[in-house]
């Protein structure tokens, strides 16, 4: 350490240590008279000790050394001389000689050891104030900002921050106007992908110019951070690796943290929305309800009071049914579109799912004829009433629809170990090929004249995958007409209830 | 049975249902007491004394369902919910809360009037006065213990006794799978739909015409049974 002393430091503590060693004399000069050359050799003591101790071991030998041969010349016969007859004025010299080597080695160590705390403690303040930067960063953005302002004073060299991969994106760098090079990019990759340094002064991808160290946080990489200095020396010496490492560690922690707040702040947000869908869902249904309700009663005390023509009261009606019945799919498919449909099965008869949407569809249904046959042995089905319902409705609304002056056909069977509910039509079947996907045949059909069969369909097809069933859709083997077959697998049926009772 | 009509409270806070309601309740006979609120609900029921509450379930002022319990609570009146049509839970609540029935909105005037008329004769009729309950070609002989169709007696298990006893106990009101899963089966097994379902099944085998087009034991989807007085 001593040896970097700068020339100017070293003539001076030279120049010291001469002048100690000359007052010393001069008091040795001033006291022989008196008492005797016997106590001069301490006289140089002080001096060689504050040599040693303030410039350290050369000093410190020089000053025994000139205390030496000051004393030898001056104070030891023959006077004037720097020959030695007496041994005990060799002692002497080799006694201040040691004295100067072992005051300047303690005072060494002990400076050395002020130094290193002082390291330490700057170290330390380093790492608080980074800590407390980073604490008062809250997005990504400002916390890699701080990080790469926090490196550029620290390690006195550029900063950056990359993230992504195949391609690593800069995202903060101090100073700004750094371009990475093809290397410095694939530096960055082997880093992120690796968790490993790579780039200038490491064994990975010398070529680059930049050096990358990992940002990791439970294992993984979360960023890297790029380190350059503009006269191309590798910018971190091998005993700055420690502090390095720890103002990573922070980084990555501090990443997190805003990650995982980022993450919060996403999931409050999706939930509002999700609130404020469902209440306009909701309000929007019963603001447009209420009017319809109103038109429905209205007709109704009108057919009482038979004032009207009981015609155009029944097209008011039949057409207001429609309207509700638009309304709840156009709801239905808002809802399905949210993702918002809620499953609730219990086990479901068909004879009541059906009859309950032939009662709501009455309007609708006019005087077609609608057969049913649901065999007495035809098992349960674990299912969401309430979306079953929406399918069978819009099942036999669609096929009254096509129907014309033809019937409408509901049966139930055991198939393939599931149970299969069809609703057929005599319309004029479904359109070129024989077997069709549901979904195809809504296209063509979305934007038929008989209108709304498409929303209708999709919604069925939706509620019925919602509940692990599914619908096909086919023209009918014998003569004309569709069929819509709606199947529940064998896992949705209910297998044989506990008898009801013994009597 | 009162010499005065039937006196209904409307709870809705849309004028124009109200207005309609009015007119269907008024040609039925009944006389009318309307709130567009609840402060305005709870105020008619400790004045005005309605032996029905039509009570629309969207109140600005406070959840409907709230006004359940306080509406139907003594002195005694039969509270009737309106609700929209996919709100199955809701309408559960509400008879879980102690409404007796509900229709669905839009809602047909003749049913409406006829599940006032059903809700009416519940809190006119005690049950001990109640002997024959007839729907269809069916008589159920709550005394006697015994079910006809068309004059010849049917034969039915005890459970399907039981569960036939409870809905002609409350003819044309809707009573909730949970409801009678409790008093035929017991509490221990208010989940189990399916017993529910299969006995229901056999009653209409039994009772029904085309069992599978039932008249007379119908279904509310998610809700529950009700049977069809004549």
């Amino acid at each position: 350490m001593s040896l970097h002393i700068p020339i100017a430091a070293r003539i001076q503590s030279l120049a010291g240590t001469l002048a100690m060693v000359a007052v010393s004399t001069l008091v040795g000069l001033w006291l022989a008279p008196r008492w005797g050359t016997g106590p001069v050799d301490m006289i140089y003591l002080p001096a060689v000790l504050a040599a040693a101790a303030l410039w350290g071991i050369g000093p410190g030998v020089v000053a025994g050394i000139a205390a030496a041969l000051a004393y030898n010349f001056f104070f030891t016969e023959p006077f004037h001389t720097l020959r030695m007859d007496r041994v005990t004025d060799v002692v002497t010299v080799v006694v201040l000689l040691i004295v100067a080597l072992v005051t300047s080695r303690l005072a060494a160590g002990i400076r050395e050891q002020a130094r290193l705390a002082a390291a330490h403690a700057a170290r330390n303040a380093t790492i608080a104030g980074f800590a407390g930067r980073l604490l008062s960063s809250s997005t990504e953005e400002e916390i890699t900002g701080t990080a790469c302002e926090a490196l550029h004073t620290l390690f006195d060299c550029n900063a950056i921050v990359v993230t992504g991969l195949p391609e690593p994106m800069l995202v903060a760098e101090v100073p700004t106007g750094n371009r990475l090079t093809p290397s410095d990019l694939a530096a960055a990759a082997v880093t992120l992908e690796s968790g490993q340094s790579a780039g200038r002064g490491t064994p990975r991808i010398q070529p680059a110019e930049w050096q990358f160290h990992a940002v990791s946080s439970k294992g993984s990489v979360i960023a890297a951070v790029g380190l350059a200095r503009d006269d191309g020396v590798p910018p971190v010496d091998q005993d700055q690796l420690p502090l390095l490492a720890n103002l990573l560690d922070q980084l990555a922690l501090a990443l997190e943290r805003a990650r995982a707040e980022a993450d919060r702040r996403e999931v409050t947000a999706l939930r509002d929305r999700d609130r404020l869908r469902s209440a306009l869902l909701s309000s929007v249904g019963h603001d447009l309800r209420t009017p319809l309700t109103a038109i429905i009663a209205a007709a109704a005390e009108l057919r009482q009071a038979k004032a009207e023509d009981g015609e155009l009261v029944g097209t008011i009606e039949s057409e207001a049914a429609k309207l509700e019945r638009y309304i709840s799919n156009l709801l239905d498919m808002a809802r399905i579109e949210a993702g918002a449909v809620k499953l609730k099965t219990e086990p479901v008869d068909l004879v009541d799912a059906v009859a309950a949407a032939l009662k709501d569809l009455r309007a609708g249904l006019g005087n077609r004829e609608v057969t049913i046959d649901l065999p007495a042995s035809l098992p349960l089905v674990e299912a969401d009433p309430q979306l079953l319902h929406h399918c069978l409705i819009n099942l036999v609304d669609n096929a009254a629809r096509y129907t014309g002056e033809g019937a409408v056909r509901i049966s139930g069977a055991i198939s393939r170990g599931g149970v299969r509910l069809s609703v057929e039509d005599d319309g004029p079947g479904l359109p070129q090929e024989q077997e069709r996907a549901l979904d195809a045949f809504m296209r063509i059909e979305g934007s038929d004249r008989k209108g709304g069969a498409g929303l209708g369909l999709a919604i069925v097809k939706a509620f019925a995958e919602a509940m692990g069933a599914s619908v096909t859709a086919s023209n009918r083997p014998a003569g004309r007409g569709a069929a819509f077959i709606l199947r529940f697998p064998s896992a949705l049926v209910v297998k044989a209830a506990e008898p009801v009772d013994a009597g | 049975m009162p010499a005065r009509p039937p006196k209904v409270l409307v709870v809705d806070d849309e004028p124009q249902i109200r207005t309609l309601l009015k007119a269907t309740l008024a040609r039925a006979g009944y006389s009318i007491v309307e709130a567009s609120n609840a402060r305005e609900a709870l105020a008619s029921k400790s004045i005005d004394k309605p032996d029905l509450v039509l009570l629309d379930l969207g109140l600005p002022d406070r959840d409907g369902l709230e006004l359940v319990g306080p509406l139907a609570a003594e002195p005694r009146a039969a509270v009737l919910v309106i609700s929209a049509r996919d709100q199955t839970e809701q309408k559960v609540a509400a008879l879980d809360l102690g409404a007796d029935d509900y229709v669905t909105k839009p809602f047909d005037t003749e049913e409406l009037l006829a599940r006032v008329r059903a809700s009416l004769r519940q809190r006119l009729v005690s049950e001990a006065e109640r002997q024959v309950v007839d729907a269809g070609d069916v008589s159920i002989d709550l005394l006697e213990r015994m079910v006809r169709r068309r004059g010849s007696e049917v034969h039915v298990t005890p459970k399907e006794w039981d569960l036939l006893a409870e809905l002609a106990k409350h003819p044309g009101r809707v009573l909730t799978h949970e409801m009678l899963l409790r008093s035929v089966w017991g509490p221990a097994h208010v989940g189990q739909t399916e017993y529910l379902r299969v006995a229901i099944r056999s009653l209409r085998q039994k009772l029904e015409g085309e069992p599978s087009q039932p008249r007379l034991i119908v279904n509310e989807p998610g809700v529950g049974y009700r049977l069809i007085a004549a």
